[in-house]
């Protein structure tokens, strides 16, 4: 295999000014991409970049992950996606399993091609480091050997142990959410990083949106860059753009709305349509008007007012919600 | 005065007696039964546990509370350094990983749990996936499976759908034989596999072969009761006990731990109602 064959993330990203819009990250992602969504079950998932992609109709994708939620469930109702190397899709015991992912999967849709978190770590981790594979010992003796034909076993030249060979994985694109960012695209993120750090030096393009676009010294301030800004393409400021799912400090996870997402997409593929997509997707012709359909500023403080103090914080997650 | 506990909290005491002490435990997400039995093992029996939590990877974190899910700053408040994703499963791969928790929608004979899909030939119902499971279940020295879905009721056509099934139609996360029928000892994974199933019926551990076999009941099931609701031919130990209820300072402190109730949307509503006198 030559350099010029040789599959894996590119060279690195210099530009001094890679603020886009909304719409302008979103027109990143190509139909039949294979995507890395970044943050996990129901914290900052970059869900204002994936519904730009959704009016843009995207369509094709291939997922691949750790554990989520309603971003890939979204997406599989929404027919975006084609396949699904995610290790988890659902919505934990709280409303359970993925109504739009599941039907996906049943119907054909979306092919069945599930992972598990370490084994994506170590694929995500070749490409990283320009290998082509990486060894495990687990999965070995499990199903993901038959789903997975192009997992390798061989005989370890120094132990004589079996081993498990993972490719490297390059996501065509990273789609990220951070708490800040500069101009530039260094990215922080608090609190668990999740695979992001990793998407984002596997991935060939990185596009990420922020709470707030600051200047670098002022990252430097909060405690430090977590991605490096020659990894990133571009990003723009989104202030809520995880939401529903949480972008601490900002803001709490939305449960009542999680909870009137779940009941939309547990109806089927048709009230989907008609009581989610169309209020908050296809009604909504860019974010503000996303932010005025889910109650604006009373929403805002609302899931902002975790920082007072834990009754206020749980009051958040004490409302009854019948799913 | 506390005078008796619910199924949750018998639960959560079985499953935290599985913890050792000195050791590093990990919970997964989805599981607050399994997140409640970690902190309350770690605050009587067992104060020198490393406890990893599921989905932030804090290190020894103290909750003010429960959240509805996992991946919450809530879950790692007080926790003064937190792991990444590579360094929690690493320690697993490595051999510092003492006990992780698992469960499926199919737990097998030999303890193979399934959260992948269900139907033999063709996909019938498509389940959330495992998360990390797979890895974990081969590489973390003890596993405890737990479920709330042992009871099997029976259907419109008096079928029952197994929860505890003779074979796994597809193995997610491996117990002590794989489906092609080799022993896990035969596989060389670090992990020791499966040491017990905690149901909302009894405590199962596993027999020299692998094999499930019933250890105790709680004071409210019978051992037919079990073996109806099993869809495997059901081995016993030498003498099947009964489950101990936790002491009040017990559900005392589990009900501290998670005031808004979290773990019972784990239990099936039907058993809320279940009552053991403590």
């Amino acid at each position: 295999m030559t350099a010029a064959t040789r599959a894996g993330p590119a060279g690195v990203e210099t530009g001094t000014d890679k603020r886009r819009d909304l719409e302008g990250l979103a027109a990143m992602v190509k139909d039949g991409d294979v995507v890395a969504v970044g943050g996990g079950l129901s914290s900052r998932e970059p869900m204002a970049i994936l519904r730009a992609m959704l009016c843009r109709n995207v369509r094709g994708l291939r997922v691949v992950g750790s554990a989520h939620g309603i971003d890939i469930d979204l997406l599989c109702g929404a027919g975006a996606v084609s396949c699904s190397s995610e290790s988890y899709v659902g919505f934990e015991q709280d409303f359970g399993i993925a109504p739009n992912y599941r039907r996906a999967c049943e119907a054909g849709d979306v092919r069945v091609d599930d992972s598990c978190c370490y084994t994506v770590v170590q694929q995500l981790r070749a490409a990283v480091m320009g290998l082509p594979f990486m060894p495990i010992r687990s999965a070995r003796g499990t199903g993901f050997t038959d789903l997975h034909p192009e997992y390798k076993t061989m005989t370890c030249p120094y132990t004589g142990e079996e081993l498990l060979l993972v490719p490297a994985l390059t996501p065509d694109v990273a789609i990220l959410h951070a708490q800040y960012g500069d101009a530039q695209g260094n990215l922080r993120i608090e609190g668990p990083p999740v695979l992001d750090h990793l998407f984002a030096k596997a991935a060939r393009t990185v596009i990420a949106s922020v709470e707030e676009i600051v200047p670098t010294a002022r990252l430097v301030e909060l405690g430090g860059i977590t991605i490096p800004y020659f990894y990133v393409t571009a990003l723009a400021e989104v202030p809520m753009g995880a939401h529903p799912t949480a972008c601490y400090p900002f803001y709490a996870y939305d449960r009542p709305h999680t909870a009137r997402y779940y009941e939309a997409a547990r109806g089927g593929a048709e009230r989907f349509a008609i009581d989610y997509l169309e209020p908050f997707i296809r009604d909504c012709p860019d974010h503000d008007a996303y932010l005025r359909r889910i109650g604006g500023e009373e929403t805002r403080r609302r899931l902002a007012s975790w920082a007072t103090g834990t009754d206020a914080w749980m009051s958040l997650y004490r409302e009854r919600v019948d799913a | 005065m506390t005078r008796d506990c619910s199924l949750g909290e018998m639960m959560i005491a079985a499953i935290a007696r599985t913890i050792d002490d000195g050791t590093l435990a990990f919970h997964g997400f989805g599981s607050p039964l399994v997140q409640l039995a970690l902190h309350v093992a770690k605050r009587t029996h067992a104060p020198n546990l490393v406890l990893i939590a599921g989905a932030t990877y804090g290190v020894n974190p103290e909750p003010p509370f429960l959240t509805p899910t996992t991946n919450d700053w809530v879950m790692d408040r007080g926790a003064a350094f937190a792991l990444d994703i590579e360094e929690l499963f690493d320690l697993a791969a490595a051999g510092r990983m003492g006990r992780m928790f698992l469960s499926g929608l199919q737990i097998d004979k030999w303890g193979n749990c399934n959260v992948t899909s269900l139907g033999k030939n063709r996909l019938a119902m498509k389940l959330p996936g495992g998360g990390g499971g797979c890895n974990l279940a081969c590489d973390v020295d003890h596993i405890t499976l737990w479920t709330t879905g042992h009871r099997s009721p029976l259907d419109a056509k008096g079928n029952r759908r197994f929860r505890l099934v003779e074979r796994c139609d597809f193995i997610t996360n491996l117990g002590h034989r794989a489906g092609d029928g080799r022993d896990r000892r035969a596989l060389g994974h670090r992990g020791l596999g499966p040491q017990w199933i905690v149901t909302d019926l009894g405590l199962l551990d596993f027999d020299a072969e692998g094999h499930a076999r019933l250890r105790a009941v709680y004071p409210d099931v019978s051992v037919d009761e079990v073996q109806d609701n099993t869809g495997f031919e059901l081995r016993f130990a030498e003498t099947v006990e009964t489950v101990a209820p936790p002491d009040r300072e017990t559900i005392d402190l589990i009900r501290r731990l998670d005031p808004l109730r979290v773990h019972e949307k784990e239990v099936r509503p039907g058993d809320r109602k279940r009552r053991f006198a403590a």
